[in-house]
């Protein structure tokens, strides 16, 4: 299968006449654009907003960040969610780089909402301040869930998407500034040489963890929790198979912008054919019983054994119980002659101690860490913010709080903000982002 | 730098005086005493007060002891606290690890020790203190308290942070995120990592899963009077002689002695058995080895048919000092003796 | 039996039974040979005791 990323570097955002892309310029009309996210009619109140790395923004409650993309020939960006269902990662499809469309609430946030500072000492926990973003910020009318701490998000995650694609099709006529190609032959057909490069297999585990619909990572729309492990071409996942859900505590989270530019697909691509075959995705999840982390186990190990992997990399999307699976899986692959290498972040503690992982096995010994999600972080004020700064610790977002006997509340009256990494959106980069990793001190 | 520190440490380095003056009770005294001198060499600030305990008065009295030193500590304005080094010396370890622990808690200071790998102190208290790895005996003093007085002032001055892996303390169990100087992304690392273990080269995981050494628990003994006990013992008790030239202090050596015949041990002013155990006042036990290796308890059980049989023979090294690669081995090879002889259950005693 | 119980725990014994000091674990020589006898013998009592104790994990036995 063969995709090609046509790019197309945008180096400046403004709201204008005409919506459109010009040799690095995106103009915006802001009514046209604002249709287009009303046209779900349980959006109720909606803005949109321009910022840039370097801006003094705050933006909370955060809950999905897009890129956005047109698919040649027309169809949907993300097949199965925003339209009909279709083979995703072949032919072209044209992205708007260096930018993302971000959804914020105009008020209320959820455990699953984060926080991006785009300047100061703040902007280093999150991928985005290095972005220039279109932001939607819009209230909805889903009151059975305004008050509730673990939200859906629906309105606003697909007015998002929406958006997405409104300001992909600007580039729909244009030749694209540079083209990324994107091939792996059939893994049968792989030619000889390819044969002496250890097989890799990327294991990916999005949360799948509620039962009820409308939380969990979709794949080609459907939830991930009625899923068994399978098999995937890196293409799809890069081009609009995969978006995010709306559960998991927000510096684990993987937006669907993580998906789509996953930086570890990217690299494993980078040395094929070099260093390794990379033979494919295993696609799992993180469902919470037990039979169920063990019946995952078992498939990720026995799909990535029947292709021959020498190696694999387990990356997993969230802290807590999910870590069961995480190391079921590690151990599942090495008991079957595969060596792993896992991708996660942990959770010891405001004070460190706590221990990293829910579950541990030493059979999982080469891991990659990429962040605390308990870590303490202290803020500032940021002259504007966009959202509800009282969100952060009002509506439960997972680094968050009302008050606390120690620390005070985590909304300051000067603006300034105590929390823990937990709330930083996307913070803690499993998907290949974080510069960050773990240290004893 | 105007900081002030108070040091711990005990008889011997504190200049009262070696094992006859274990039980000397704790006291204070104004500026660097003895071996806190090593100290005052590399410490920027200046030592106030060292404290002094008696290891034993410290291991038979902990929670009096470390009561009283803090008390002693109440009025008196210091910034940082050391304690030791400590080298090898596993009641001398477990004493500043004791005290440095409570000194934080209720002090906030931070603390500083150092210990040699082997002291048990470390595991215990690695977590509470900064404990540096030391030498194995006072031939490092020099090196071992000059590294606890460099890191004392470095801690005092600069803001950190203080990674282990840098300033090379014992892992405390403490983890923290933290943005590397390369900002090598994830993804690289990930796939690097993967590409070196299938090799076969090298590598360093970012998360070390903590080994936990346990011991798989062997079933109860359901009914002792059909069964064949022994003792064993770390105590160091041999006949008069030592025939097997058991050492004192790091012992690779085990020995197993008939008691056959024998309702108790007798003691060493009887030509009977003695302790060769270097870590311990051997007062007590040359004058009644049966308090270290327990013969006439578990002959008396014997007797009224509590156990079945006491099993002839007592096996025995020393602890101090004994590396744990050493004592797993010499347990290795007492059990498969004991085995051998049809001993179910052992009593252990330990010193 | 040992008294730095903290000691046994880490090298992973199973079952303790505390003693009351390092250089006389069992009789402490300042009290008369009768308190002595009768405080190795109820120990090592425990010990027995514990030896017949079914256990799920580490564990450090009441003296009696």
């Amino acid at each position: 299968m063969k995709l090609e990323l046509g790019n197309f570097n945008v180096k400046e955002i403004e709201f204008g006449e005409k919506t459109a892309y010009q040799k690095g310029k995106l103009t915006i009309n802001k009514t046209e654009a604002l249709n287009v996210v009303y046209e779900d009619d349980h959006i109720i109140d909606a803005d949109l907003k321009i910022v840039k790395p370097g801006d003094r923004v705050r933006l909370v409650p955060v809950k999905e960040a897009i890129e956005p993309r047109y698919r040649q020939g027309g169809g949907p960006v993300f097949p199965g969610v925003t339209g009909e269902l279709l083979q995703a990662g072949k032919g072209q499809t044209k992205a708007l780089k260096d930018m993302s469309v971000l959804v914020v609430g105009k008020h209320w946030g959820g455990f699953q909402d984060g926080l991006i500072d785009m300047a100061g000492e703040g902007a280093k926990y999150t991928y985005f301040s290095r972005l220039k973003n279109v932001v939607l910020v819009a209230d909805t009318d889903e009151e059975f869930e305004k008050r509730e701490q673990q939200k859906k998000n629906r309105a606003l995650r697909w007015a998002g998407m929406r958006l997405a694609e409104y300001l992909g099709r600007t580039v729909k006529e244009l030749e694209p500034e540079e083209v990324e190609k994107f091939e792996l032959p059939p893994i049968a057909d792989r030619v000889c040489e390819l044969e002496d490069l250890p097989g890799v297999v990327l294991v990916l585990q999005p949360q799948s963890q509620m039962e009820e619909d409308g939380y969990n990572d979709l794949s080609y729309g459907w939830d991930t929790n009625h899923m068994l492990p399978t098999l995937m071409h890196p293409n799809e996942v890069l081009d609009g198979a995969m978006i995010s859900g709306s559960f998991m505590p927000c510096s684990s989270k993987w937006s669907t912008y993580d998906f789509q530019n996953f930086p570890l697909i990217r690299k494993l691509y980078q040395e094929h054919g070099e260093t390794l075959n990379f033979l494919g995705i295993i696609m799992s999840n993180l469902n919470v019983s037990l039979e169920e982390k063990e019946r995952s186990a078992q498939f990720v190990a026995q799909i990535a054994s029947t292709l021959g992997a020498e190696g694999a990399i387990v990356a997993e999307e969230g802290y807590g119980n999910p870590d069961a699976d995480y190391t079921a899986c590690l151990v599942a692959l090495e008991d079957a002659g595969i060596d792993t290498v896992g991708v996660s972040n942990e959770a010891t503690g405001r004070d460190g101690t706590s221990q990293p992982l829910v579950a541990m096995d030493p059979k999982a010994d080469a891991l990659v860490s990429t962040g605390n999600v308990s870590e303490l972080i202290e803020l500032p004020p940021m002259e504007t913010v966009i959202g509800e700064l009282e969100a952060l610790g009002r509506d439960g977002l997972s680094g968050g709080w009302e008050d606390d006997e120690e620390l005070g509340p985590s909304v300051r009256e000067d603006g300034s903000i105590i929390m823990e990494n937990n709330a930083m959106f996307c913070g803690d980069g499993v998907t290949g982002w974080s510069t960050k990793t773990m240290k004893e001190f | 730098m105007d900081k002030k520190a108070v040091v711990y440490i005990n008889q011997f380095f504190g200049q009262i005086g070696g094992e006859e003056a274990a039980d000397h009770p704790p006291e204070i005294q104004e500026g660097a005493v003895g071996a806190a001198q090593a100290l005052a060499a590399g410490f920027e600030g200046k030592i106030s007060h060292t404290v002094i305990c008696g290891d034993n008065f410290m291991s038979s009295n902990q929670e009096e002891a470390v009561s009283r030193i803090l008390e002693m500590l109440e009025d008196i304005d210091f910034d940082i606290f050391f304690a030791g080094p400590a080298f090898q010396a596993g009641r001398y370890g477990n004493a500043c690890g004791a005290v440095g622990k409570a000194v934080k808690e209720e002090f906030e200071v931070p603390v500083i020790s150092s210990m040699n790998e082997e002291n048990p102190g470390v595991d215990i208290f690695k977590k509470d203190i900064y404990i540096f790895p030391g030498g194995r005996s006072g031939a490092k003093m020099q090196e071992d308290a000059g590294k606890m007085a460099r890191f004392g002032n470095k801690i005092l001055k600069e803001e950190g942070p203080f990674p282990a892996d840098e300033e090379g303390f014992f892992k405390r169990g403490i983890r923290h995120q933290y943005f590397r100087p390369d900002e090598k992304p994830a993804a690289e690392r990930a796939v690097e990592m993967l590409l070196k273990k299938m090799k076969g080269e090298e590598y360093t995981s970012e998360l070390p899963i903590p080994e936990v050494d346990r011991v798989e628990i062997a079933p109860a003994i359901k009914d002792l009077s059909q069964v064949k006990v022994a003792l064993v013992s770390s105590g160091g008790i041999v006949p008069i002689d030592n025939p097997d030239r058991i050492q004192s202090a790091s012992a690779t050596r085990w020995g197993k002695y008939s008691i056959s015949g024998m309702d108790r041990l007798d003691n060493r002013s009887s030509q009977g058995f003695k302790t060769i155990h270097a870590g311990y006042d051997p007062a007590a036990a040359d004058d009644d080895p049966n308090r270290v290796v327990p013969v006439d308890a578990l002959r008396k059980y014997e007797s009224e048919g509590r156990i079945g049989e006491l099993h002839d023979y007592f096996y025995v090294t020393v602890g101090t000092g004994t590396t744990v690669g050493e004592a797993a081995r010499m347990g290795r090879e007492i059990a498969q003796d004991l085995k051998d002889a049809g001993v179910q259950a052992v009593i252990l005693t330990s010193t | 039996m040992a008294n730095l119980v903290p000691v046994a725990k880490t090298t992973g014994a199973n079952r303790i039974v505390p003693t009351i000091s390092i250089p006389y674990p069992l009789g402490d020589p300042k009290t008369p040979e009768e308190e002595q006898w009768k405080l190795r013998y109820s120990r090592v009592g425990d010990a027995l005791d514990a030896l017949e104790t079914e256990i799920e994990d580490q564990k450090v036995f009441q003296v009696s």
